[in-house]
């Protein structure tokens, strides 16, 4: 005993023994052994438990526990023995169902058993070691029958039969497979996985790999699957009535693995059927069907994702280098457009908007817009269809979802800035043709667009439509400053800031004399107002609205160009100009003037000239009359067309010329900032920091950014590192 | 000075002390002796050149030979004279290492300061003894370390007074001179290219990189590395050197170019 301040009560045992008759044990362990005879032969009720219990309790109590035990075990088993026979003797059938009968009686028996041994159950088991009496009852219980050599296997047999019925289509006796299996599972989870589990998955195995090749041969792809969800899900529901549910996980892999994984990739290729043509034809349901399948397998997911990339990003190509629809700037966007609808729609359809499918449709997208230099451009040319007649009639609503699918296009442009040039010019013919549909679309696309790219992107373009706004303060103020005029022709001026607007070349026009001292006045109002600023006029963007009368007394309002009025209103003077008197007067450059009497003069239904020649070019030999015999169903005709258009070659080397000119000082920007910042770096980090900054806007090019470097070097903002020559060094 | 170590910097500031040589002089004598003071002494005195003692006058007398007879510099023809009277030809890469001594500004023609201090460093004050150190300034040019500052002294020379370039062809004649001197196996099919290709002048970047490219880049352009900060001119060269099958993957191919 320990030394210990808090003493523990201790009780001591009896010091007198009990004297027993030695026959004593032998006695009552007949009265027991009888006791479960009588049970095991439905004769229980004739016997008293508290007798029998207190029977147990003397034995254990005296001693005799090991008798009792082994005495327990001896007739147990020997009862088991018989049952066992009677079971094997069962035919067909009739086995599982006396297997289940004998089980339920051996339950019953083994429960009154053991609380007649309770006492023991409690002390001398556990003192001893030995295995409790319930758990001892399931044991012999395994040993005697399960395990015994003509039951085992038929056993094994005839549950795997069952199943097998019921999947060819018959229908089972399914509650006495749940008892069955739960006899099993009851056993010891090594028995049921050892006895039942184990070969169940290898026949299931064996059984789905010959469905699946059968299928295969006759089924196209979207009724396979069909079945192969059908078979996933029966599997599933069978699990649930009558086996152990650990078992799903294991059953559902067998049938991913042998329906599904092993025939993985015939099934996406499969011609006429496989998933490019379920994505050309739309087959929501069959997508979503197989994603919800292949979701299962490993791999499965990220094969669908990648055929239906390669699919895309070939479709896409087709669509973006296609010569057809590079015709039509509109058409090919709204192409784009549709094919990206599609896709969206099957993703969120067909693949539960998974975020790695999204990103493989953006991805591609990205890939194939690029393909094609002129996307930008043409992207910039379907807004503008849009907003100038597009949108008339549309909803707000619809106006709002129109360009936020155009925004997500133009998120997938590499060359950003080209967009923006093209789309400034577009911007520019249409406010001041004052030709767009609504204000509202305008400005919100013009949010749109700075909440992608920054302030920087939209400064200018909102500085347009402020002068626009401006412009029509600054003509309110003309006239009211000079009454007098408004009995003249009426004149509306937009004055542009030359940084905001794209630049145009000053081009020669004599206007009319009317005009040409209206616009002298204006000039004067308004560096009368804006001292130390200049004003240039830019006749070539300019139009005019003129009151003609014909040889017939035929009247018409004509809408012309700047160039044309000035053209018409010689013939105030003359009827008769040849093309170099015209061009003298006029002082516009051929090219121009051509274009210019050309949709005068050559255009049906628009000439409002006659020509000599009548040929459809015009040649500096050329004589012009006004066409006497002109006429028109309409009052206002319109002849001069400032509309935007897709570049012709020259043009848009121009602009792409002009582009890459603009690129060079920002990709000068972005070296000083970052060699300011870090002040010594290396070559390759140089260049790889520079293409991250100007991501945004456009893929810098390193050879590029190398000429860069080496200008900044010549100029003494960089140098080179004396030890290391890959190193640049920032020179304050 | 700032790279060297504490140590050598103290024996170079006592070497100038002692013998009251430029800090230059003192760099050198002292690596060719390993930094052991004493041996840096031998090697001073011993070299024929650090006689540091000219007298001035027969300076003076020497430049008034040559001066122009207008303005208080030498020009071309007092050059020429001089080319002369040294039996070199006014050519010679010898006089481009005779202005690097005078930290000459420009070329064809030597401020009175210039002259002055290019042939005390060299310790003339007569003819004679200019003569006498011709070859020693010709050993100088073997000197990679030297060398190297030559070359780079000689774009600021050869350019415009006021250019921050210097002119395709005269940059092309230097080259000549020069890479006759270091061989250079490639430098004729890069005055070809320039003359093909570039028309425009030559960048300082350009003209200092170019020393490093025909020292570390071997001529067939097998350990050139696209991704090494070369500039662009260079860049290109090699494109040219590939695409005219001169070079083919690393290899000089038979068919030469003319």
């Amino acid at each position: 005993m320990s030394n210990q301040k808090k003493r523990n009560f201790q009780i001591e045992a009896f010091k007198h023994r009990v004297v027993v008759d030695p026959k004593y044990a032998e006695k009552t362990w007949k009265i027991l052994e009888h006791a479960i005879h009588e049970i095991y032969n439905h004769n229980a009720s004739g016997l008293s438990f508290e007798e029998l219990y207190r029977n147990a309790y003397n034995m254990v109590l005296h001693k005799f526990g090991e008798k009792l035990y082994s005495g327990l075990v001896t007739t147990m088993t020997a009862h088991l023995k018989e049952i066992s026979k009677s079971i094997e003797a069962a035919q067909g059938d009739l086995f599982l169902e006396e297997l289940n009968r004998k089980w339920n009686d051996h339950n019953k028996a083994l429960q009154m058993i053991r609380d007649i041994l309770m006492y023991m159950d409690r002390t001398y088991i556990p003192n001893s070691r030995k295995t409790p009496v319930y758990e001892l009852g399931l044991n012999l219980w395994r040993d005697n029958i399960i395990h015994s050599g003509k039951i085992q296997s038929r056993l094994l047999s005839t549950l795997l039969e069952l199943v097998h019925r019921e999947r060819t289509g018959e229908v089972i006796d399914r509650g006495l497979m749940r008892n069955t299996i739960k006899m099993l599972m009851d056993l010891g989870s090594s028995v049921y996985q050892d006895d039942f589990e184990k070969p169940f998955l290898e026949v299931s195995a064996e059984f789905y790999k010959v469905e699946s090749q059968k299928f295969i041969e006759c089924c196209d792809c979207g009724d396979y699957l069909k079945k192969a969800e059908i078979r996933l899900n029966e599997e599933i529901e069978r699990i649930a009535h009558y086996l152990d549910v650990k078992s799903e996980a294991k059953i559902t892999n067998v049938v991913e693995k042998e329906m599904i994984a092993n025939h993985m990739t015939r099934l996406v290729h499969m011609e006429n059927s496989g998933l490019v043509n379920m994505l050309l034809d739309d087959k929501y349901e069959d997508l979503g069907r197989m994603y919800n399948l292949f979701k299962r397998v490993p791999n499965g997911l990220s094969m669908i994702r990648d055929v239906m990339t390669s699919h895309l990003r070939e479709t896409g190509k087709q669509l973006v280098t296609d010569a057809e629809s590079s015709k039509d700037p509109v058409e090919f966007v709204q192409r784009l457009l549709d094919e990206r609808d599609k896709y969206d729609k099957i993703i969120c359809q067909a693949f539960s908007n998974a975020k790695t499918f999204q990103n493989a449709l953006n991805s591609s997208f990205e890939y194939f817009i690029n393909l094609n230099s002129r996307s930008p451009e043409f992207i910039s040319l379907f807004v503008d269809d849009k907003l100038r007649k597009g949108l008339k009639g549309v909803s707000e609503e619809d106006v709002e979802i129109i360009l936020d699918k155009v925004m997500m296009l133009f998120r997938y442009l590499q060359e950003k800035d080209v967009f923006e040039k093209y789309y400034k010019q577009h911007l520019a013919k249409r406010l001041l043709s004052g030709k767009t549909v609504s204000d509202d679309a305008e400005r919100s696309l013009i949010v749109k667009l700075k909440t992608e790219c920054g302030y920087q992107f939209t400064s200018k373009l909102e500085g347009m439509f402020t002068d626009m706004k401006t412009s029509q303060d600054t003509m309110q103020g003309f006239y009211a400053n000079h009454p007098e005029l408004a009995e003249g022709p009426t004149l509306v001026v937009q004055v542009l800031t030359t940084g905001s607007w794209p630049t145009q070349p000053t081009i020669t026009c004599n206007l009319p004399t009317e005009m040409a001292a209206l616009c002298e006045k204006f000039r004067s109002h308004y560096l009368g107002t804006h001292t130390g600023r200049r004003l240039s006029w830019q006749t070539n963007m300019g139009t005019a609205d003129i009151k003609a009368t014909f040889g017939k007394g035929q009247k018409h309002e004509l809408n012309v160009s700047t160039y044309q009025m000035c053209v018409l209103m010689l013939f105030n003077n003359a009827d008769r100009l040849s093309y170099k008197e015209i061009e003298q007067a006029t002082e516009i450059p051929a090219s121009d003037l051509k274009r210019c009497l050309q949709s005068m003069a050559c255009v049906k239904g628009k000439n409002v000239l006659r020509k000599e020649p009548m040929s459809k070019d015009i040649g500096t030999d050329d004589a012009f009359f006004v066409n006497d015999k002109f006429t028109s169903k309409f009052y206002k005709v319109k002849i001069g067309t400032v509309v935007a258009q897709k570049e012709s070659e020259p043009e848009k080397l121009e602009t792409r010329q002009r582009v890459e000119e603009d690129r060079k000082p920002q990709i000068e920007a972005a070296i000083v900032r970052i060699m300011k910042s870090r002040r010594v770096l290396d070559h390759n980090n140089v260049i790889a920091e520079v293409t991250k900054q100007l991501q945004s806007r456009f893929l810098a090019n390193p050879t590029e950014i190398k000429k860069r470097i080496e200008s900044l070097i010549e100029r003494e903002f960089l140098e080179r590192d004396s030890d290391d020559r890959k190193l640049y060094r920032y020179l304050a | 000075m700032h790279k060297l170590g504490r140590g050598h910097r103290d024996k170079v500031q006592q070497f100038m002390t002692i013998t009251g040589a430029s800090e230059k002089i003192a760099l050198q004598a002292l690596k060719a002796s390993d930094w052991h003071l004493e041996g840096a002494f031998d090697f001073f005195y011993s070299q024929p050149h650090i006689k540091s003692y000219t007298d001035t006058t027969r300076l003076e007398e020497l430049y008034n030979r040559y001066k122009d007879p207008y303005t208080d510099m030498i020009l071309v023809d007092g050059i020429t004279l001089l080319c002369n009277d040294l039996q070199v030809d006014p050519q010679d890469i010898i006089m481009l290492v005779v202005s690097w001594h005078m930290k000459a500004s420009t070329m064809c023609e030597y401020s009175k300061e210039e002259f002055f201090i290019g042939l005390q460093a060299l310790g003339i004050d007569s003819l004679e003894k200019f003569r006498e150190r011709i070859p020693f300034m010709r050993s100088e040019l073997k000197d990679e370390q030297k060398f190297h500052e030559i070359y780079n002294f000689a774009f600021g020379w050869a350019k415009e007074k006021g250019q921050k370039s210097l002119a395709l062809d005269t940059a092309i004649g230097m080259w000549q001179l020069l890479f006759a001197e270091k061989q250079w196996p490639l430098v004729d099919h890069w005055c070809q290219f320039l003359q093909a290709r570039h028309n425009k002048a030559i960048s300082r970047d350009t003209w200092s990189q170019l020393l490093e490219f025909a020292r570390t880049i071997d001529p067939a352009l097998s350990n050139y590395d696209a991704e090494g900060a070369w500039p662009y001119l260079i860049d290109e060269f090699v494109e040219y050197m590939n695409e005219n099958g001169i070079i083919q993957n690393g290899q000089f191919s038979d068919r030469s170019q003319k």
